[in-house]
């Protein structure tokens, strides 16, 4: 059997004759429709691609400057993915026909309408020339012509320029989302701004509340590092709003301050339990005492214990009544420590030395305690402080925000309405001790901490219409002017109503039913939720002078107490 | 069958181009004008030529007679013509018995090749003569209706120049016209040939190519070409884009034009771009076919209204605006 090796060309060739003329010319304009809107796609695709680019482009450069939370670039991003997605379907369902086909073949080849009049002649046998010798002539021709044709060299496969601007555009948006600014978030790790972003003081406050609250673990409240946690994160990622965190901060701090140690009392109770142990004997406990040193007075307890064996009848004596005194101390952060000096004087009483050493030891011990808790409970107050500083300053900002809010809102208000305001701000500054002008006025004026319960108040209202030059910030620096701005203080108050007897005009008596004379609030004033920290509280609640400062505020009266001789 | 058609096709090429080779003996550097001469009467149609005298007009239609063998009259229209003088009229003849009877005598209308010079120098009523014979090929004399002889062509020369006292054709006269053409002066190198042939001893001499059963057959092969729907409709659109009414009309259109092509704009669009198919060796007509007649098919019966009368548009720049305007079908 011999082979015969057939070339492409003549296969084709063959398999052109096998066909009929309108097969050919059909065969011939489906690959050409084919190529002309593969060529179509491609170029429409990528100038859309192209300009649909842009959009995610420019939102992420804007991104880089004012960075979008997750939800806004998810719903961003999904509507441009919607955009793409209708417009590819779009174009792709566009599809050209072959009448189209042969028209573009016969501008490109320049065929003058030969294949476009064939295909006519093809599709409508019907017509006019129907069965025309001169028809088949035609069709035959531009059949022959069809089958010359290189579709291939015709209509090549074309790479649109835009692909280029879509490729630069890509790598833009990668570089964006890779680019080493501080506030970028690379979206292609599914990163976005969250809904709240601490600034570094806010940051460093956290950390050091944080620290104190570990510290403070011991006070068998280990859960609050995650809550504060749990708080920010909230925040951060847009769950919780920052009103909604101040108020998760506030009921975190009252579960904080919740079992308290009066640190006053207790210093108050070791004062006067110094007093109590001022004897010959009991002097350096006393003087420790007195010194509020804790440790030590453990250590001249203990001292005293190994003292009991070598004391004279006569010192023991003192000891026992010393400790005897002490142990009536009456103040309830002290009651352990005076039951066991109770108890050791008890046991000098009974001439049991070693269960007076014994007491004395654990009184020892039970001071050491007490120094851990007070430790403990200054780490809480601290830590309780750097929440209240944490809310401070994110208050701050919200009054901010809602002030920018305003403004924008607001845009037509004038610089001769906001300089009336300013004035008015002055004279409410000048008045700020006038109990008219509320808190907020001396806080203003004074810059203490009793500025921040003014803040969303009324006060904050004058404030805000005094302008920045009335106010300042909860630290009461004066060099940092602050925008006090909110709603002001509604006093939540619903008067009880009373029934009274009256007479209506009919001369009958009638109940009535009118608000309390006497103007007893229906809410409980315990449910007032206060801003001010513990040791805020301790020193408002006391309205004594801190044992701190006692012997300085002594020295600075007895230094401008005028001489007896003068008065 | 399709070996005979393009014998057909050969055979209609060559004849139309030795027709044209021939009468170029004679008319020199206007191939174009001889061209659409050529395709008016292939055409089963007429030709009006606007130019100056002394262009070579009446010697281009004595030639294109004198190459096909065909019979030629010629009727020099002025004012004072009358319509009898064109058809022909009943005079009184005597008998064989001396008995008096109307007889019939022709006209020059009776002819194959009719060269009506100046035509716009008769009256309207003389020029509607040859409305009848144009359109009908049949001239009514009183009561009986004579048969021309076919082929009837009528060439018509006007002036464009001296336009005193002349009457412009009537619309209905120019619809008739399968064609307009310009005769412009010819070039300098065409001037010179006509020159050296023209003042020699020796005239040049043209030859019979065509005989009047050959015409007949070259029109039956233009009619015979088929045309897609899709070219036609570009026919139609390019005609109907002459009238100034949307959605066919463009800006131009609509500002200069008062009234566009007849269906006999489209027809003429239609059978030259057919027979410009045929000398192209084509048996389908293109686009570019009815664009390349366009000027000619069309441009008498665009009729311009008052701006565009006052601004002197040419016609042609409005034909020029509907080709640009209307697109090729796809």
């Amino acid at each position: 059997m011999r082979y015969v090796r057939l070339t492409s060309k003549t296969r084709i060739g063959r398999a052109l004759n096998s066909m009929s003329d309108k097969e050919i010319i059909i065969r011939s304009l489906e690959k050409v429709e084919r190529r002309i809107r593969l060529n179509r796609l491609l170029r429409e695709l990528t100038f859309g691609l192209s300009i649909f680019l842009l959009v995610p482009v420019l939102f992420k450069t804007w991104d880089l400057f004012r960075p979008f939370r997750g939800i806004t670039v998810i719903v961003v991003i999904g509507l441009w993915l919607i955009g793409v997605i209708g417009y590819f379907a779009w174009r792709i369902s566009q599809k050209s026909t072959l009448a189209y086909a042969a028209a573009a073949i016969d501008h490109r080849a320049t065929l003058r309408d030969e294949i476009k009049s064939a295909y006519w002649f093809l599709s409508n046998p019907t017509g006019v020339h129907r069965s025309s010798d001169w028809v088949e002539l035609q069709v035959r021709r531009a059949a022959r012509k069809a089958s010359d044709l290189n579709i291939e060299k015709l209509y090549p496969r074309s790479v649109p320029p835009t692909i280029w601007a879509v490729v630069g555009l890509v790598v833009l948006f990668v570089g964006l989302n890779f680019s080493p600014l501080s506030e970028d978030h690379n979206w292609a790790y599914l990163e976005a701004a969250p809904a709240f972003s601490l600034t570094p003081e806010e940051q460093k406050l956290l950390n050091q509340t944080k620290e104190l609250l570990k510290q403070a673990e011991k006070l068998d409240q280990p859960q609050l590092i995650q809550q504060l946690e749990q708080i920010i994160q909230d925040l951060e990622q847009g769950k919780i709003d920052t009103a909604e965190a101040l108020k998760q901060l506030e009921d975190l701090k009252n579960l904080l301050d919740e079992g308290n140690l009066d640190m006053a009392n207790v210093h108050e109770g070791l004062d006067e339990m110094a007093k109590d142990v001022e004897g010959s004997e009991t002097k350096e406990v006393s003087e420790a005492m007195s010194e509020h040193d804790l440790q030590k007075t453990a250590e001249e307890l203990r001292k005293l214990a190994e003292q009991l064996n070598s004391e004279d009848p006569a010192g023991m004596q003192a000891i026992k009544d010393a400790l005897q005194q002490a142990s009536e101390n009456s103040n309830p952060s002290m009651q352990k420590l005076a039951n066991d000096m109770k108890q050791a004087a008890q046991s000098l009483s009974d001439k049991d030395s070693k269960a007076a050493q014994d007491a004395l030891n654990q009184a020892a011990k039970d001071v050491q305690d007490l120094q851990q808790t007070m430790q403990e409970q200054q780490a809480k107050n601290s830590a309780s402080q750097q929440i209240q500083n944490l809310q401070d300053q994110l208050r701050q900002r919200q009054q901010q925000q809602q002030g920018q809010g305003q403004q924008q809102g607001e845009p037509q208000m004038g610089a001769q309405q906001q300089g009336q305001d300013g004035k008015k701000g002055q004279q409410q500054d000048k008045a700020g001790g006038d109990p008219a002008n509320g808190q907020q006025g001396g806080a203003n004026s004074e810059g203490g901490e009793g500025g921040k319960e003014g803040q969303p108040g009324q006060a904050g209202q004058q404030a805000q219409s005094g302008g920045a030059a009335g106010g300042q910030n909860p630290s009461g620096s004066s060099h940092a002017p602050m925008d006090i701005m909110g709603a002001p203080t509604k006093l939540n108050v619903k008067l009880e109503q009373e029934k009274l007897s009256g007479v209506n005009d009919g001369g009958s008596p009638q109940d009535l039913e009118e608000a309390s004379k006497q103007e007893r609030s229906k809410l409980d004033y315990r449910n007032v939720q206060s801003e001010l920290s513990p040791a805020q509280k301790d020193v408002l609640n006391q309205d004594k002078i801190p044992w701190e400062y006692k012997a300085l505020i002594k020295n600075y009266f007895q230094a401008i107490r005028q001489p007896r001789g003068k008065e | 069958m399709s070996t005979a058609i393009d014998q057909q096709v050969e055979t209609f090429q060559n004849q139309f181009k030795a027709v044209r080779d021939e009468v170029s003996k004679m008319i020199v550097g206007y191939g174009e004008i001889i061209d659409g001469v050529i395709m008016s009467l292939l055409a089963h149609g007429h030709v009006l030529l606007e130019g100056v005298p002394g262009l070579g007009k009446t010697k281009l239609v004595s030639t294109l007679s004198d190459v096909m063998h065909l019979k030629f009259s010629r009727i020099q229209f002025t004012p004072d013509l009358m319509p009898a003088d064109i058809t022909g009229t009943n005079v009184v003849q005597e008998g064989t018995a001396g008995s008096k009877v109307l007889q019939f005598q022709p006209g020059p209308i009776f002819a194959n090749i009719v060269l009506a010079d100046e035509v716009n120098r008769a009256t309207p009523k003389t020029q509607s003569a040859l409305l009848e014979a144009m359109e009908e090929t049949t001239v009514t004399v009183g009561k009986k209706t004579y048969k021309l002889d076919t082929p009837f062509f009528v060439l018509a020369t006007q002036n464009p120049l001296e336009m005193e006292g002349t009457y412009p054709l009537p619309e209905a006269q120019l619809d008739r016209f399968f064609m307009k053409l310009k005769v412009d002066y010819p070039t300098v190198e065409s001037l010179h040939t006509i020159m050296n042939r023209t003042t020699r001893l020796e005239e040049p001499k043209v030859d019979r190519i065509a005989d009047k059963e050959q015409i007949l057959e070259m029109r039956k092969t233009v009619r015979a070409v088929p045309i897609a729907r899709p070219v036609q409709d570009y026919a139609i659109r390019i005609m109907l884009g002459t009238h100034p009414r949307p959605p066919h009309a463009n800006a131009t259109t609509m500002r200069y034009v008062r009234y566009g092509a007849s269906p006999r704009g489209a027809q003429a669009l239609v059978v030259g771009g057919k027979i410009r198919a045929l000398l192209n060796n084509r048996v389908h007509v293109s686009c570019e076919d009815i664009r390349s007649v366009a000027f000619g098919a069309l441009r008498h019966r665009v009729l311009l209204n008052f701006e565009g009368e006052a601004e002197r548009i040419d016609t042609d720049t409005i034909l020029k605006s509907i080709l640009e305007s209307t697109p090729e079908p796809s």
